[in-house]
């Protein structure tokens, strides 16, 4: 029956008038716009009962305490070793003025550096570059880029956002911008006993970026050739596609401390294991005191290693417990 | 002789208004005229005038650019709509801060968003106000056309033909058929009655439906202008809204005759009554004077919002300190870093692309500190929440639109819904601390009834039945019988008395009366068929004061039935015998005599006076030696009616001898003719007849309660407002309507105050004030719980009339009055005069923070409506200038109950959360900003897309509060009615303060710092970047305040459901759309991030860090603290109040809570 009346009213208005059977829908319609109108409109309205407010904090306890233990057991299962290098690649003579010391495009920026593996590390193991009091979040800098540029190489004109890496010689720079300019170039080499550890530094950006972002016609062009050099140089013969430490480093960090990945080691390590690390201190961080650490580290589902959440979801947890408590103690002692 | 047409410039006829109520009514607008009319009495001087020849426009126009009479409602037309309308916008001072912030961010220096995010939030509020007023214009649009293109006979070449409105011009002839719409103001030359009367109703002009008698100069009725030529010269003041009066000289012919009032007729009005008129076109178009008082209601402005800018004011320091903070920051590490920043990667201060290196937008070290607090302006603008100015009124639309459709506001009667004319205060409707309410009309229904009389010092009043429809009364007119329309209950003894003519000394003096009373009016009677019967016709009386209106009918139903009125003469059928009066004179109604008398050349040759008047005027002229019992019997029976609530008239008589009659005639001709101070004559002539009159008797009218009005004060009393009474009517009707209406009890101790000079006003007042305290400490030593018991335990009324209050306000007293008043739970103020009533209000509203409500019907009450902070005003049977001028429109006064209790209370509700509510969600999403600033070198970066930002309070927070502000309810409006004292939370200020304005910033606070620091913490060190932490951060806040809204929602409908769900939906929805741009920084970010558990954890984690602390105050707060809404509301949920020493409630209501 229902049916019937919602094909003829859809269909034919004319029969709305003069099927008596429409009515009774019509009305309910009316009512309940009429409810509507008198603000009376079928609501649900709760309210705060001790016995519910209990139940919810222990609830929420007894839901946060375990996500936060096994959010903090998953942190904890991520090996990490951390080596800050900055100061210590800098030979002795040059201490006292490292400027100096990595500007000097003659001298050799090669380093060595010793890493123990306390715990077995299982692959793959992430080789990340992290650099402290760096703000690639400064305002001049994130707007020194153009992403047109990026996806479109010399066809798009306006590039006016670059400056003042935006053209050098009269010509324009590809890629342009502050960001790209200050391209991170300190290069890693890790050795386990003598052999050599492969370094995947494929797909280390990601795929969007490559994909959409950055151009497949897109080559380097009069990069890096002006009087003052900001960072890593690039391959004028491989498209910006493809150049994915530069496509990771210009995905700028949200905070002033960061790690930019560098590459994949596809092996496990073993406890006790010692690897040299061969390193060529490039950048300069120097200039105004930017730390720089070499992280090797495995992963969990929750990423890296960061006790930080999982504490707090104890915490919130516990508090929760700890009110519902406190409530239950007051309730039954000041039962209203 | 022009007796028809005596009073010109003194008011139109519809001054009078009963006598012993004495409707001061018009008292104001009368003052106002006198003025004018002293000014005016001179001659109109030819530059202050303008000059109509009759039926030559050329002429009348070559000299002045008087206007046509097409109109323009509509404001804007196609090519100016742009450039006005965003005139007209850009008056507000929000839209102008909108304007200045994105001018700003044009500057390339100061460019912190893109050009189209920058502007969206203007462009999207200026299109949507756009497109409301174009929408609203092309109404207007379409109104005036049809209104421009009706049709009008016009005198063209000797003949009446037909002419577009729009065309008419100042100086046509027009003629007017019955039923007709005026179309210009036009002065009457002549109408179909031999007598030059026209009838008009000016229900478009001022609402009032009866029917107005308009003349047309003896001078100009035998005229006939297809036949020849009129010509002639009026001479009339300059436009001006004044609908009540006109002044004007017309030369025809080489005589001068002078034009008032009463003789032009208004567009607007419709012709009745009357089968055609013809007049000369005066003023036009938009000169008319129902277009110059087409102007719109004042605008006022809520005690919320005047709160609230103090609380604008604290964020805009805020705002600054914010900004300050930063721009300090900056230039510390600008200072410190000064070296470094040539080539510092992410500055690099220097460029060297072209040969020196030199500056890149680098301005120095202040200009870049300057250019920072500039841009940190711009990055934390929402903190003065514009968005709200614009969502307030949103809401206030909303909460008007749900007050118009309720039912319960809906007057049956009258088929009047509830009007918003204000849009600006609907939730001081929820604060209201005193009332102030007319009587008539408003208390009482102005519809008279007539009750008892006092006839020859015997009172009338025992076994009343209905009138009979004895053939003997009804007159045959036509065949027909004529029965006056309304029936009047009769005492059988009286209409035996009256039925028996006039052989008995006795019987003669009934006669007498009720000729007098159907007399001694200016009564229209009207004949119209009656419906249900054929053979009967009935009897209208058109008048325009409801208390002759009913004097009238009882005429006519103890057999005195006025049937006919003409110019010289009127009708009256007594007993079934038509008999004819010459009305010789007719002196009005003014406030100054307070009577009216009527000079009637009778059938038997003699020449009688008439006059009615309140007792008061009228025992002064009535001849106190002869039938001095029968005078004290009247007296007595006076004050019987008067406590009875009954409004009385005393009625007189007095034969006129020839020689008396002569020298009245000729001082009236003098007087009615002259030019200068016509209405001072007239008044002098009045008083000279009105004199050594003999009693007749008095009459007793009932102005009937109307409905639910004793309920009405009763629940307003108990929702702790003060309800203010003020009238024109005398003492002793007042505090019997006082009684009758439950606003005095007997349980009450009453302070009367009637001084007729400053020392005794002081004196009274002095004493006043010292009994009322008494009467405190008495109370206050028995219940020492409070100030707040006082009233209530021993409540003291105080009533006071004009004269008191003539000495008193406007002098030092008024402290004194305002003290004892405000220590009275009930003040009644007698014979008060309109502007006295305006100056009561204001002695209220200048002393207190509380606010004051006026409600009244007449125009009376128009100064003391726009003085209070609400003006209500009933549109009821006294014409619509009430209504235009208040805020808010009703058909009875007992829906002010459910106004004040339900609505005022919801909007008041309502509004004081949302405020706070933006305050918050504005404020939250900028200390977000504000913190991540701190990490980004003081630079101003968002990590938040400047989209999102935009975006933040048009779409993703703004529907949600707006649905609540319009649909939450926090009581059912059965609570709120069954317990009044709900109503304190409105005067506690409990939906918006101070106190409450911190708890939500240190709530602000604490959650801007969860939203930012979880994921600060979470990711620090990590590969994340700027966008996706941004995203993460967008979807947090816009989570979180959402949920806080949601927290607060008393009522879930599913249409709450559905804008908070709603609103989080759409936000993930534009930001996977923002993040879907390649050219965007953050392209596929939203992705990326919500593959990670991460990213659910820390939006998880946040919003229960965040709601927790608000949740246990809150809960708290409403456990062990709990104001009475909180209890009502638990109370309605559980059944039972909760048991609780707190419960108060039902125990001690006008009370507050404590927790006020």
């Amino acid at each position: 029956m229902e049916l019937v009346v919602a094909a003829s009213t859809s269909t034919d208005s004319a029969l709305v008038r003069t099927i008596p059977i429409h009515s009774p829908r019509r009305h309910r319609r009316n009512a309940a716009f009429s409810e509507f109108k008198q603000q009376n409109l079928p609501a649900c309205k709760p309210v705060l009962k001790p016995a519910y407010v209990i139940t919810t904090f222990l609830l929420i306890g007894f839901f946060f305490i375990p996500v936060g233990l096994v959010t903090l057991r998953a942190s904890r299962t991520v090996v990490e070793i951390v080596d800050r290098y900055d100061a210590e690649c800098v030979p002795e003579p040059f201490r006292a003025d490292k400027v100096s010391f990595i500007k000097d495009i003659s001298l050799s920026k090669n380093c060595s550096r010793i890493l123990k593996v306390r715990k077995h590390m299982k692959a793959p193991i992430y080789i990340y570059y992290q650099l402290d009091n760096y703000y690639q979040n400064h305002r001049r800098y994130v707007k020194s880029r153009s992403d047109q540029q990026l996806l479109h190489g010399l066809k798009s004109k306006d590039t006016s956002s670059c400056n003042p890496e935006e053209s050098n010689n009269g010509l324009p720079i590809v890629p342009c911008g502050l960001i790209a300019w200050s391209l991170f170039n300190d290069t890693y080499t890790l050795i386990r006993g003598t052999e050599k550890l492969s370094i995947n530094r494929k797909k280390i950006a990601w795929e969007s970026d490559r994909n959409s972002k950055f151009g497949k016609q897109v080559y380097p062009f009069n990069f890096q050739n002006g009087t003052l050099i900001g960072g890593g140089k690039l391959d004028p013969k491989i498209p910006l596609s493809d150049q994915e430490d530069l496509i990771v480093w210009m995905r700028t960090a949200a905070l002033p401390s960061f790690r930019k990945l560098y590459g994949r080691i596809e092996e496990d390590l073993e406890a006790d294991d010692v690897i040299v690390v061969h390193l060529m201190n490039n950048y300069n961080t120097y200039s105004f005191g930017g730390k720089k650490k070499l992280v090797l580290s495995t992963s969990s589902w929750l990423g890296g290693r960061n006790d930080f959440l999982g504490v707090s979801y104890i915490f919130v947890g516990g508090s929760s417990v700890i009110l519902s408590i406190v409530f239950m103690l007051l309730h039954m002692k000041n039962s209203r | 002789m022009d007796s028809q047409n005596p009073c010109e410039g003194e008011i139109s006829l519809n001054q009078w208004k009963g006598g012993n109520s004495v409707r001061e009514v018009r008292h104001g607008s009368r003052g106002g005229d006198l003025e004018m009319l002293g000014l005016s009495q001179k001659e109109i001087g030819d530059d202050d005038a303008r000059l109509v020849y009759l039926n030559e426009p050329v002429k009348s126009n070559e000299r002045y650019e008087f206007s046509g009479n097409s109109i323009r409602t509509s404001k804007y037309s196609a090519f100016s709509f742009l450039p006005r309308n965003l005139f007209r916008q850009f008056h507000r001072v929000a839209y102008i801060y909108f304007l200045i912030i994105a001018v700003l961010n044009q500057l390339p220096q100061l460019a912190v968003f893109g050009r189209g995010a920058s502007i969206m939030p203007l462009a999207f509020v200026l299109s949507v106000t756009a497109v409301k007023d174009a929408y609203e214009d092309w109404r207007r649009h379409r109104s005036d056309r049809v209104e421009n293109n009706r049709l009008a006979w016009v005198l063209v070449d000797d003949q009446f033909q037909q002419k577009k409105w729009k065309d008419i011009q100042v100086g046509e002839i027009i003629r007017i058929q019955t039923n007709e719409t005026l179309p210009c103001d036009m002065v009457l030359l002549s109408t179909s009655e031999p007598t030059g009367v026209a009838y008009v109703q000016t229900v478009n002009l001022d609402g009032e439906s009866n029917l107005k008698t308009r003349y047309a100069k003896q001078e100009t009725l035998p005229r006939i202008p297809e036949k020849e030529m009129i010509n002639g010269l009026i001479k009339c003041e300059r436009p001006n809204r004044n609908i009540y009066g006109f002044q004007a000289n017309m030369e025809i012919e080489g005589k001068r005759l002078s034009l008032g009032p009463s003789n032009i007729l208004l567009r607007g009005c419709e012709l009745k009554n009357t089968a055609w008129a013809i007049g000369v076109a005066v003023y036009c178009g938009r000169e008319t004077k129902a277009m110059l008082n087409s102007s719109g209601a004042s605008s006022k402005r809520s005690q919320l919002e005047t709160l609230m800018n103090f609380e604008t004011i604290i964020l805009s320091v805020f705002l600054i300190v914010l900004c300050s903070i930063v721009s300090i920051c900056a230039a510390v590490w600008l200072r410190r870093r000064r070296d470094e920043l040539d080539i510092l990667p992410f500055y690099r201060r220097k460029d060297f692309a072209h040969g020196d290196p030199k500056d890149f937008n680098y301005y120095g070290w202040g200009l870049e500190i300057f250019f920072t607090f500039l841009m940190s302006v711009i990055v934390f603008q929402i903190m003065i929440p514009i968005s709200l100015y614009i969502s307030m009124e949103l809401v206030r639309v909303g909460q008007a639109y749900f007050m118009i459709r309720d039912m319960i506001l809906y007057d049956e009667d009258s088929n009047s819904r509830f009007q918003c004319r204000s849009l600006n205060i609907n939730e001081d409707l929820g604060q209201i601390k005193y009332v102030f309410s007319d009587k008539t009309g408003t208390l009482t229904e102005n519809k008279m009834e007539f009750q008892r009389a006092s006839i020859w010092g015997v009172d009338y009043s025992d076994g009343r039945t209905s009138s009979q429809n004895d053939p003997v009364q009804g007159s045959k007119i036509d065949g027909k019988i004529l029965q006056p329309k309304m029936k009047v209950k009769v005492d059988p003894q009286l209409l035996e008395l009256s039925r028996r003519g006039k052989d008995t000394k006795g019987a003669k003096n009934v006669h007498d009366f009720f000729l007098a009373l159907a007399a001694c009016n200016t009564i229209v009677p009207l004949v119209v068929d009656d419906r249900l019967d054929s053979t009967v016709k009935l009897l209208d009386y058109q008048g325009e004061s409801p208390d002759e209106q009913a004097l009238a009918y009882a005429a006519a139903a103890y057999g005195f039935m006025l049937t006919e009125r003409t110019s010289g003469h009127i009708i009256i059928s007594i007993q079934g015998e038509r008999q004819r009066f010459n009305v010789l004179g007719l002196h009005e109604f003014d406030s100054d005599r307070k009577r009216m008398s009527v000079i009637l050349g009778c059938p038997d040759k003699t020449v009688k006076v008439f006059v009615k008047g309140a007792d008061t005027s009228m025992f002064s002229v009535i001849d106190r030696s002869l039938n001095t019992n029968i005078i004290h019997a009247t007296e007595a029976h006076l004050q019987t009616y008067s406590s009875m609530g009954l409004r009385t008239l005393v009625i007189g008589i007095r034969e006129l001898n020839n020689s008396e009659f002569e020298q009245w005639h000729l001082e009236f001709e003098a007087a009615s003719t002259a030019i200068i101070g016509r209405a001072a004559l007239l008044r002098k002539v009045a008083s000279n007849v009105e004199n050594s009159l003999t009693i007749l008797g008095a009459s007793a009218i009932e102005d009937k309660l109307q409905q639910g009005v004793p309920e009405a004060i009763e629940s307003l009393r108990t929702a702790g407002i003060k309800v203010w009474v003020l009238t024109g009517d005398k003492q002793e009707t007042a505090i019997s309507i006082g009684y009758s209406s439950k606003l005095l009890t007997s349980k009450m101790t009453s302070i009367i105050i009637n001084s007729n000079s400053k020392e005794s006003s002081r004196k009274s007042l002095e004493d006043a004030l010292v009994a009322s305290k008494k009467l405190m400490i008495v109370s206050g030593t028995t219940h020492n719980t409070g100030p707040s018991d006082e009233a209530a335990v021993n409540p003291v009324a105080l009533i006071i009339d004009g004269t008191s209050l003539v000495y008193i306000l406007d002098s030092e007293l008024e402290e004194q009055l305002f003290e004892l008043a405000s220590r009275c739970s009930v003040v009644l103020c007698c014979r008060v005069a309109p502007l006295q009533k305006a100056g009561i209000v204001s002695l209220v509203k200048n002393r207190t923070r509380d606010m004051t409500l006026s409600i009244g019907d007449g125009a009376n009450d128009v100064s003391m409506i726009q003085m209070a902070d609400v003006g209500v005003g009933i549109s009821g049977r006294e014409g619509q200038q009430a209504v235009m001028a208040s805020d808010f429109a009703m058909g009875q006064f007992r829906f002010l109950v459910p106004l004040l209790l339900v609505h005022g209370h919801w909007n008041y509700q309502r509004m004081g959360y949302m405020i706070l509510y933006n305050f918050y969600r504005n404020a939250v999403f900028v200390l977000i900003l504000f913190w991540y600033v701190l990490f980004t070198s003081f630079s101003l970066t968002t990590a938040i897309t400047e989209w999102s930002s935009m975006l933040y309070s048009i779409i993703y927070t703004a529907l949600p509060t707006i649905v609540v502000g319009i649909l939450d309810k926090d009581l059912s409006r059965r609570t709120l009615l069954k317990y009044p004292q709900l109503y304190g939370a409105g005067h506690r200020r409990e939906a918006y303060n101070s106190k409450l304005f911190w708890l939500t910033m240190i709530d602000t606070l604490w959650q801007s710092v969860a939203v930012f620091f979880i994921p600060l913490y979470a990711y620090w060190a990590s590969t994340i970047d700027g966008s996706s932490i941004g995203d993460l951060w967008t979807l947090a806040v816009v989570i979180l305040v959402n949920l806080h809204l949601a927290m607060d929602i008393i009522r879930w409908s599913w249409i709450s459901h559905a804008v908070i769900w709603g609103s989080i939906i759409a936000t993930f929805i534009c930001v996977i759309i923002i993040d879907s741009v390649p050219i965007f920084a953050g392209y596929w970010a939203i992705f990326h991030v919500a593959k990670t558990e991460l990213f659910w954890l820390c939006l998880l984690a946040i919003v229960a860090a965040a709601l927790i602390p608000r949740f246990v105050v809150k809960f708290l707060y409403q456990y062990y603290s709990p104001c009475d809404i909180q209890i009502a509301r638990e109370a309605e949920k559980f059944g039972s109040p909760r048991e609780s020493p707190n419960t108060k409630i039902e125990t001690n209501p006008i009370l507050g809570s404590p927790h006020g």
